[in-house]
């Protein structure tokens, strides 16, 4: 007994209990992470990327990747995608999450419904969505036609104007339902006496919500603005089911771009690059991420 | 000591494998195939292996899309397989890295597969710097599919479907009805090399190709789908509608006449009910050259092989199998000796048959992937008016004039 208190007291014991976490890490994830950035400097053919030892290429793959003529319109896409996908997220997923807090009959229920969109494998979601959005016989032009606000069909995913907002409204439908049960528990967290001393002060819904919820809620939207980002800048499936980037590179957004360089032309260096920048962002996002969950624990 | 019995151990191990190796075990070859609603190759290598009791196989699907990605990650961590199947336009790829056996020797000997039987367009993809990298197993083409009862009630001849551009544009338009949400044709200008496949013909028979982008004649292919979008002829989603999903379509009726493949002819046969066709492509203007697309798979030994010798044994098989192709997995021969005994859907076989000698094969180039790409970007740049097909077609020309230089 005293034996086993003295080895779970022990440094050996700490050991074994890094070694595996720290062992798993470097294998799993920093491992292929340092590979990606490798490749990002050196001449990469599809055919050696079973060695490490290439020609090396210095910044010249960063230098193509820019200077090819789609990278503006990918970047910009990229940008309005995270951005737009974000916005809409969060603030349907909030008012929905501030809706079910009001804690009607059946709210809990219905809550756990909404879950059953994000389950969904997003080829699946994507495969879907393509009918709803099919230019012909699409259901939704479908139903904006009997409802008169539209005359001829609208091309969602055809269209070059309109392709890329119909993938981010596939993915802000996708990603509402996360955003409201991560922001449900943030407000179930508040305590009720807090809302009953404002109100006591007379203070009103909209005061009450700008000045306890919100603040209260900052930590919490924090955490979810980043965990959307780095959700966003994933979301692969819906532009391959959808649009493959088109037509004519119209709804190209990088995580796309990448994989159809290294996998589809065979340019992995070029793609390797694009991966090496989102991977930056994504790590500056994580920081902040990591920030604010800290806040939210000494809160 | 004990590094004398762990020596005498291994000595005793390696005996036993030597022995276990010269009794008649079966070889087992690794194959790689796409996993195909035809179900070819599965069907196939069991049928070999109830003829070939000293052969096993050891059969891998992979999706449609990743094959050739598996097969390239693996030759170049040392684990490829004996046989993979390869799209015929990447054969050059795999050839000019030097994974693939020549099959020269093997056909100089073989009493089942001669190189003067193929037609041109297979062997064409199938061979490198004048070497035969891998036999196709069979090919295919597009032609123009089209809706007779459509025909009749438009008071079209469905016995006189159209020759040329001009008799495809003018009957196309007929069939177009917009309050029947009814479209004329369809042709794919997806962004993938499906887009690529479908415009290459309507660019050959103009005098245009892969590597004469610039060229007048691609120019004017280009302009004539350019017109049938936006006149409306065809839906503006052909840019994102793959060869599967224009046929689904035209089985719906909204479409009335699609450009699509004999891969299609089991399922229209199934579910369309209604009088439907097949035409040859229809060519620039009378008198101009035909053209069409050639499809198909071809399998590859690896040079990394073990069992190069039974590896040639399946192609062989294969290729002795090709009367089933047609009436078993919608795919005609790519060797002219074979006949189809009672081919299904008799009219549809015999245009397919036709425009298969036609076909004119993609590259072959080791960087195809990287000459289609512009090409579907040319495409779907003029489509969509962000620039005329003269300039969309010259920018392409310049990217596939740098990969050719590489």
């Amino acid at each position: 007994m005293r034996f086993l208190k003295a080895w779970r007291d022990s440094d050996a014991f700490n050991l074994v209990l890094v070694v595996p976490a720290v062992g798993y890490l470097l294998a799993f994830s920093a491992f292929p992470l340092i590979y990606n950035v490798v490749m990002s400097f050196q001449q990469v053919d599809m055919f050696d990327v079973g060695t490490l030892i290439r020609p090396l290429r210095g910044f010249g793959n960063y230098v193509d990747v820019f200077a090819r003529s789609e990278a503006g319109t990918v970047l910009w896409n990229t940008v309005l995608f995270v951005v737009m996908s974000i916005v809409f997220q969060l603030s349907i997923g909030f008012a929905l999450a501030l809706f079910f807090q009001l804690d009607f009959p059946g709210a809990k229920w219905l809550r756990g419904l909404f879950l059953a969109g994000w389950v969904m494998p997003a080829l699946v979601v994507g495969a879907i969505w393509r009918w709803i959005f099919a230019g012909d016989f699409g259901v939704l032009n479908y139903a904006l036609r009997s409802l008169h606000l539209i005359g001829g069909p609208v091309f969602w995913t055809s269209d070059p104007s309109i392709a890329l907002w119909s993938i981010i409204i596939a993915n802000v439908w996708l990603g509402i339902p996360f955003n409201m049960i991560l922001l449900s528990v943030g407000l179930a967290g508040i305590p009720d006496d807090v809302y009953e001393a404002a109100a006591l002060d007379g203070a009103g819904m909209i005061e009450r919500f700008r000045s306890i919820t919100l603040p209260l809620m900052a930590p919490t939207l924090g955490a979810v603005i980043s965990l959307g980002v780095i959700f966003t800048l994933q979301q692969f499936d819906l532009v391959a089911a959808l649009t493959q980037g088109g037509p004519a590179g119209a709804s190209n957004i990088a995580q796309y771009w990448s994989w159809q360089m290294s996998f589809e032309t065979y340019e992995i260096s070029d793609g390797a690059v694009v991966a090496t920048l989102m991977m930056t962002v994504v790590a500056a996002v994580a920081l902040i991420y990591v920030r604010a969950i800290r806040h939210e624990q000494r809160a | 000591m004990k590094m004398l019995a762990f020596k005498l151990g291994l000595g005793v191990i390696v005996a036993v494998v030597s022995i276990h190796n010269a009794s008649a075990d079966p070889v087992t070859l690794q194959v790689w195939a796409q996993d195909e609603i035809s179900h070819y190759t599965q069907v196939l290598t069991r049928d070999f292996e109830a003829k070939n009791p000293d052969i096993r196989i050891d059969l891998k699907l992979i999706n449609f899309a990743d094959v050739e990605n598996d097969a390239i990650r693996a030759a170049a961590t040392n684990t490829a397989p004996d046989v993979s199947q390869i799209d015929n336009p990447q054969v050059a790829t795999f050839a000019s890295h030097n994974l693939l056996l020549d099959l020269g020797p093997f056909v100089a000997n073989s009493k089942v597969i001669h190189r003067e039987d193929f037609y041109p367009g297979p062997l064409t993809n199938a061979t490198w710097q004048d070497r035969l990298y891998a036999i196709p197993r069979g090919a295919n083409t597009i032609a123009l599919f089209y809706n007779a009862d459509m025909f009749r009630a438009a008071g079209l001849n469905p016995d006189a479907p159209p020759k040329t551009w001009d008799e495809l544009y003018t009957v196309a338009r007929k069939l177009t009805d917009p309050a029947a949400h009814r479209y004329g044709l369809a042709y794919s200008a997806v962004a993938t090399e499906e887009g690529t496949f479908q415009f290459l013909p309507f660019a050959q028979t103009a005098g245009g190709d892969f590597d004469h982008l610039d060229n007048p004649g691609t120019v004017r292919a280009l302009e004539f789908w350019q017109k049938l979008l936006d006149e409306k002829i065809v839906s503006n989603d052909v840019l994102v509608w793959g060869q599967v999903d224009l046929m689904a379509s035209f089985r719906a009726q909204n479409v009335a006449m699609a450009i699509s493949g004999p891969w299609e002819l089991p399922t229209l046969d199934r579910e369309a009910k209604f009088d439907w066709r097949v035409a040859m492509l229809p060519v620039e203007k009378e008198g101009s050259p035909r053209a069409s697309a050639l499809g198909e798979h071809a399998y590859g030994v690896f040079k990394s092989s073990k069992h190069p010798q039974e590896a040639f044994r399946l192609l062989e098989y294969f290729i002795s199998q090709q009367g089933r192709n047609w009436n078993e997995f919608g795919i005609l021969p790519s060797v002219k000796t074979v006949t189809t005994v009672n081919p299904k859907w008799p009219a549809a076989y015999a245009i397919f048959a036709e425009e298969v000698q036609y076909a004119h094969a993609r590259g072959p180039s080791p960087m195809w992937p990287q000459i289609s790409k512009p090409i579907q970007v040319a495409i779907q740049t003029a489509l969509t008016h962000r620039a005329d097909a003269k300039t969309a077609l010259a920018e392409a020309q310049r990217h596939v004039d740098q990969v050719l230089k590489k």
